[in-house]
């Protein structure tokens, strides 16, 4: 088959599924239609390696195809097709993605089996997968901006899934807002960019990106507008507050939407859009700067969570400012690198997180975990390894992606480099906190619901609780239903994360430096026009000193950890109460919600409430409503004063107009 | 003798048919004085007949007799209706049409 033959597929076989699977929910929620999705990824998985072997097959020069599906629009100079760019960045996504999604399904199929919703579920995740493969795979500016949107929105139906709990449902509007602010953006920078280029089409939008001038303000413009659609999807400063929130979802709704792919679709976005990036440094720098602020509020924001699944949030976001550090500095290889070790370990991370809060029957709270280490042997083995990647340990593959990001940021000699000091300031937290998360949870004195289940016995809730709220809650909706599925006992959640394990482990082999250069040359095709990609090469001393102090940070890290929640309990505690202010700032959240309500919600609320209690009121139903209803009420009383039924009164006034008529036409005939 | 004089009788009948019918209350009498109106019209209409010397306004007053012969059965027949039904015989109280 064609590449673009493989291209089409990728796209279609989730969309199959989503149609299949919603189409047969009569048949009722049964493990049928788990398989049927998880098949239709894994044969869009397929179709994205056949892709990339046709690609390979291709000369380095050519490997930038587009497959045309048909003109969606042709006029008035704009050319919206319906079109495939398959080139090494837009099938290396499609693998990440289809990959990823594939096993996260596999892991579902088994974890959400005692939901009720478990064909919706289902629909929608194979409709978030289509729409994701649309985004990266799209040729235009047109079908990007659809699958943007579309993720946006099975983004909002999985946050929400379980629609009875009030905080789902709001975590959902609030991730929905800020993604349709990051919507707008998207839209209003491609019209900047499409000012000049003149076409909607990547390619030929990408050629024309010499005709901006360097730092041209319509092109700055638009880069501007694209970063604040990346920063909202991919959860960056100042549009973050939405993704811890966002854990209100299923666990493998965060483990694959707000981890491992969508998220992510602001650093494809900037790599995408590198021609425009590059003639436009500007904006380029911003994006670096507010990536690295990103990475070091996030991280010392994960410090002090208490939620299970809220730091994992918080160090997605603290690595996907690394990634769009990387990117927005021409460090795109090394950016996408890590997107993609992070795709591994992250969603590892989850899945481990999702079995342990599975056997807290549903309780996320770090407080009240401890000493699963003996009871969910391979839970926390996949815990330790997803750990480790993360913090940046060797041979792991997170130690690989970040330390490349990194140096390649020293390497650009000018400001960049406190960027990249300060990223590895990000990487001595991100092994605390980690590791934190991990001791707290596994080690120590084992709680009940760990004790029950060395006996044999998973834990049930007496009555199930909301774990942000602790309300009570019906169990209507499904899980945390009646039965709970961690990963010792199920054989698909084991396959799952097995199989990302590995992909944590070895997944950095792709690029060792000066060792292996896989990923470095295969995308280079897509990066063949870029001022940076071939010169940008850390010094070799650089590159030692980078990945030798990497890691001795994570471990150093890690230590700390251990030191302070392993062998000294009580530290914490006391360093808690000495450094009280900031514990309270960073609890806070650095108060980024309380800043934006008192900037934005707050002042739109009060809009709002003058528009309903004085505009509405006064304007609209008092002037334009109340205006005219007056004028026919006061006419019409009119009227029916004259109709007084009195027979005679009508014929005076019939006499009175007929006499009227002849006199006036007596004088005009006169 | 000249048309006016025909021309005025026939004014001052319509006028008392007018003025009945404003002061009257009894529909009997109403019809009666609608009558004189229909009659006062006819007068006027064979006086210009003559005056002219064709014969069109007699056409036209033949023809208003039969209009005003229906209208005198129908009258009559409301009359009668009113009568059967017990309702007051005046005008004035019959005013369930009012807007």
């Amino acid at each position: 088959m064609s590449l673009e033959t493989y291209g089409w597929l990728v796209v279609a076989f989730p969309l199959a599924g989503t149609v299949l699977i919603a189409l047969s929910w009569k048949l009722g929620p049964s493990k049928l239609h788990g398989y049927v999705g998880t098949l239709a990824i894994a044969l869009s998985f397929l179709a994205a390696v056949g892709a990339f072997f046709e690609l390979q097959d291709l000369r380095a020069e050519e490997r930038r195809v587009v497959a045309v599906g048909w003109d969606y629009a042709s006029t008035v100079g704009v050319d919206a097709q319906l079109s495939l760019l398959l080139d090494p960045l837009s099938v290396f996504m499609a693998l990440v993605v289809s990959g990823v999604s594939m096993l996260i399904h596999l892991y579902s199929v088994s974890y959400m089996a005692s939901d009720r919703g478990y064909t919706r579920f289902f629909a929608y995740l194979n409709f978030f997968v289509f729409s994701m493969l649309l985004l990266v795979l799209a040729g235009n500016f047109f079908f990007l901006i659809v699958g943007w949107a579309f993720v946006g929105a099975a983004s909002y139906l999985l946050i929400s899934f379980w629609f009875r709990r009030t905080t789902a449902t709001a975590a959902g509007i609030k991730a929905f807002v800020i993604n349709v602010v990051g919507d707008v953006g998207l839209v209003l920078g491609t019209y900047f960019l499409f000012k000049t280029s003149g076409s909607l089409d990547f390619v030929r939008a990408f050629d024309a990106a010499g005709d901006f001038g360097r730092n041209d303000g319509d092109l700055v413009a638009g880069c501007l507008l694209l970063l604040v659609g990346a920063f909202a999807k991919s959860a960056q400063v100042p549009l973050h507050t939405w993704l811890p929130d966002a854990m209100e979802g299923p666990t493998p709704v965060s483990a694959l939407i707000h981890a491992a792919t969508m998220v992510t679709a602001g650093v494809y976005l900037i790599a995408r859009m590198h021609p425009f990036f590059e003639q436009a440094p500007v904006a380029a720098d911003v994006g670096a700067i507010l990536g690295c602020a990103t990475l070091l509020i996030a991280a010392s924001i994960g410090l002090v969570v208490t939620d299970l699944k809220r730091v994992i949030a918080y160090s997605t976001m603290s690595q996907i400012g690394y990634m769009v550090m990387g990117v927005s500095s021409a460090a795109y290889a090394a950016g996408l690198f890590h997107l993609m070790t992070h795709a591994f370990f992250k969603a590892l991370l989850f899945m481990a997180a999702g079995s342990v809060i599975a056997a807290m029957a549903g309780e996320q709270n770090l407080d009240r975990m401890g000493g699963f280490r003996r009871a969910m042997p391979f839970t926390f083995g996949c815990m330790a390894i997803g750990g480790l990647a993360l913090s940046g340990v060797p041979p792991f593959a997170g130690f690989f992606s970040k330390d490349e990001i990194l140096a390649l940021v020293i390497a650009r000699e000018d400001w960049h480099v406190v960027l990249g000091v300060l990223g590895f300031v990000g990487s001595f937290l991100t092994a605390i906190y980690t590791w934190r998360m991990i001791f707290r949870a596994f080690y120590g004195e084992p709680v009940e619901p760990a004790r029950e289940l060395e006996g044999g016995h998973l834990y049930h809730a007496p009555e199930h609780t909301n774990p942000a709220t602790g309300e009570v809650e019906d169990t209507d909706v499904g899980f945390p239903g009646p039965e709970h599925h961690i990963a010792e006992r199920e054989g698909s959640m084991k396959v799952a994360m097995a199989l990302l394990a590995v992909g944590a482990v070895f997944g950095g082999v792709l690029q060792i430096p000066k060792v292996t250069d896989a990923l470095h040359s295969f995308l280079e095709p897509t990066f063949h026009d870029s001022r940076f990609y071939e010169e940008l090469e850390p010094s070799d001393g650089l590159t030692w000193i980078g990945l030798a102090v990497g890691a001795s940070l994570a471990l150093g890290g890690i230590a700390v950890a251990h030191r302070l929640w392993v062998q000294d309990p009580a530290r914490p505690a006391a360093i808690r109460a000495r450094a009280a202010r900031v514990h309270g700032f960073l609890v806070r959240k650095w108060y980024f919600d309380e800043l934006i309500d008192a900037i934005v919600v707050r002042p739109f609320a009060w809009i709002g409430r003058f528009a309903r209690d004085v505009f509405e009121r006064a304007v609209v139903n008092g002037l334009f409503v109340g205006g005219p209803t007056l004028a026919v009420r006061a006419g019409s009383a009119a009227v029916r004063a004259v109709q007084s039924g009195f027979l005679r009164y009508y014929a005076a006034l019939l006499l009175v107009g007929v006499t009227a008529l002849g006199l006036y036409f007596l004088i005009a005939a006169s | 003798m000249s048309v006016e004089w025909y021309l005025v009788v026939s004014a001052l009948v319509f006028a008392i048919g007018a003025g009945g019918i404003l002061v009257r209350r009894n529909p009997l009498v109403i019809l009666l004085c609608l009558e004189l109106m229909l009659n006062a019209g006819n007068l006027a209409l064979v006086a210009f007949a003559r005056a002219h010397g064709n014969q069109d306004g007699q056409i036209f007053a033949l023809i208003v007799m039969v209009v005003a012969a229906c209208e005198v059965a129908i009258g009559l027949g409301l009359i009668v209706a009113i009568y059967r039904r017990k309702l007051p015989i005046d005008v004035d109280e019959l005013r369930e049409l009012q807007g």
